[in-house]
């Protein structure tokens, strides 16, 4: 593994915008950043990143049965009461999912370590499923990359064969909130590629979903069967529609059961049932009153992008990363930090589609707590 | 010569993010029928489909019935399109389906409105009999037969959909059940403001 610096793409901030990738600079910062590539060779990737993503995946699909047999592994998790059959009907009844996202650290060697499952709103797809196969496509054709570099990234593969092969509501609503750019950007991906498997694809606006009779509606009052949700669980069960989640018939992407996975309560648990495992780090529910560490993570049991994210380094220096998280119970985790390659540090997502791992994008930050402004840098595999 | 497997997509298409595609796009979508069925009881279900699953879409037309099936203040007026002793209320409907419980917004408006008896129900998202999952994009919904023609099963917003039990074609768009009442909204959503100073997406 090592980073290589290349030439961009003349005009490919237009050719972005022409793709609806608005968000390719953030804040006059750039997001999508191509001054330089990440190169693996594959038996890094298959042996250090993709095996080890399914493995964890199914570790994560092999809690939720205990989870949801144990009150006191719910309360851990913070799940409201009133939700507990709900998810847990959602497992039994085999509620289908899309994908998810695994974050690690790796740096080329010895084992990847988890560092959470973004297993509910997942983002970055676009970016890596489809701006970094073009770029890669470029690259080559313009000489800047070898002829024969390949990229791990099935990513619109995988989610095109599920969305025409799950047993999926049709239409298929898609919602976000209004006013995210990034986030409907990522919805209207999704909505594309569902609708190249033939799925009948409707965007709606988070705010604008109706409730009639206890059914979710659209804008014109027809029930809403199947809804893709790019909002977090925890937000909807405590909010004025939270008992249309229980009356409505309606098939919900990502299911109620990834309530549990996308909860960083997941990783003391993950740590409790395979302790030692050599993808995990060790992780526990914070106690009343626990000192702070040098060497430990604090993480929200609820949060995204890294906020409200607080670290102590082994030399003792205090990182953190303010957000509006901070109203949830919090887990410790043992502090890997990430790569540097130059002056950044390295983060690899690892999505998973269904059960099987689907390609990896890499993020860069000037900190040690990656966040929603890091810049997304393309790979390639070489060998 | 071995053929080198690629670690990436075959292909990396865009149909609708693209503006000028979009517009080639709007002419075709010709939507394809799906089969689904429709059945009266869970044991006629169960001769085709799973009988957990038809069970389980059972409920959901129970489930459904008060809130989408068509509304009248008047007996005489439901019975005419629909017959005599064709009619119920939503506290009789609740206490055939065994539930004894009317729902919430049915007894809020139960001013003594009257609605068609339930007389099927079509099949939803189906797996068949060895538990493998069918391709079937079909809400289970309750159906029901008017007094003109009582072979023919027909949708709530009064689609026909099958001429007796067993299975059926139809698009699914034409069966998307429509739910009387007044309509909320603004119920999700309250979360992204309240954190919205701080953050530009509820991805991650």
């Amino acid at each position: 593994m090592k980073k290589v610096a290349c030439d961009e793409r003349p005009g490919w901030r237009s050719y972005a915008e022409s793709v609806g990738f608005e968000f390719h600079t953030f804040d006059g910062e750039a997001y999508w950043d191509e001054t330089a590539y990440y190169q693996f060779n594959l038996r890094q990737i298959e042996q250090d990143i993709e095996d080890p993503t399914e493995e964890l995946h199914q570790m994560a699909l092999g809690l939720v049965d205990d989870v949801i047999r144990d009150e006191e592994k719910l309360k851990q998790l913070a799940i409201p009461e009133q939700f507990w059959d709900f998810v847990a009907d959602s497992w039994r009844n085999k509620a289908p999912s899309l994908y998810g996202r695994l974050d690690l650290v790796y740096d080329g060697t010895g084992p990847a370590k988890l560092l959470e499952l973004n297993y509910d709103t997942p983002t970055s797809l676009f970016e890596t499923g489809f701006f970094q196969w073009v770029w890669l496509e470029d690259q080559i054709m313009r000489g800047k990359v070898p002829q024969g570099a390949d990229q791990f990234n099935s990513l619109q593969d995988q989610l095109e064969a599920a969305f025409a092969n799950l047993p999926l509501a049709n239409p298929l609503y898609f919602a976000s909130v209004a006013n995210s750019v990034e986030d409907k950007g990522t919805v209207m991906y999704l909505m594309d590629i569902a609708k190249q498997a033939g799925v009948d694809s409707r965007f709606i606006e988070l705010e604008q979903l109706g409730e009639a009779s206890g059914q979710l509606v659209d804008l014109e009052g027809f029930a809403i069967g199947g809804l893709f949700k790019l909002y977090p669980w925890e937000f909807m069960v405590q909010e004025d529609f939270a008992s249309v989640i229980l009356s409505s018939q309606t098939q919900w992407l990502e299911p109620g059961w990834k309530m549990l996975l996308s909860n960083k309560g997941i990783l003391p648990l993950l740590w409790q049932k395979h302790q030692g495992h050599p993808n995990l780090l060790e992780s526990h529910f914070e106690q009343p009153s626990q000192s702070f560490a040098a060497g430990w993570v604090r993480k929200p049991l609820f949060s995204r992008e890294g906020a409200n994210v607080e670290l102590v380094t082994l030399s003792g220096e205090k990182i953190s990363e303010p957000g509006p998280y901070a109203d949830s119970p919090f887990i410790r985790q043992k502090l890997q930090p990430l790569p540097k390659f130059g002056d950044s540090y390295t983060m690899i997502g690892s999505w998973v589609v269904g059960n099987s791992a689907a390609g990896i994008g890499i993020r860069e930050d000037n900190s040690l707590i990656t966040k929603d402004s890091s810049r997304f840098l393309p790979h390639i595999i070489l060998d | 010569m071995k053929q080198k497997v690629l670690k990436r997509s075959k292909k990396a298409a865009l149909v609708l993010m693209v503006p000028t595609a979009t517009f080639l796009m709007a002419g075709c979508g010709q939507e394809e029928a799906v089969q689904t069925a429709a059945f009266e009881t869970v044991d006629q279900c169960a001769a085709y489909y799973n009988p957990e699953q038809c069970k389980a879409d059972l409920g959901q037309a129970l489930a459904m019935h008060t809130q989408v099936a068509p509304k009248y203040t008047d007996k005489a007026a439901c019975e005419t399109d629909f017959g005599v002793g064709q009619c119920e209320t939503p506290a009789q409907a609740a206490t055939a389906a065994g539930t004894e419980q009317v729902p919430q917004q049915a007894q809020a408006s139960s001013g003594g409105f009257f609605m068609p008896m339930m007389m099927g129900f079509l099949a939803g998202q189906m797996l068949n009999r060895s538990g493998s999952q069918l391709k079937q994009p079909v809400q289970a919904q309750p159906l029901y037969k008017s007094r003109d023609d009582r072979s023919t099963f027909r949708t709530a917003t009064n689609t026909p959909v099958a001429k007796g039990v067993g299975p059926t074609y139809i698009k699914p768009s034409s069966v998307q059940p429509k739910p009387a009442g007044m309509v909320n909204r603004g119920g999700f959503g309250a979360q992204a403001q309240k954190r919205s100073s701080s953050a530009s997406s509820f991805g991650g």
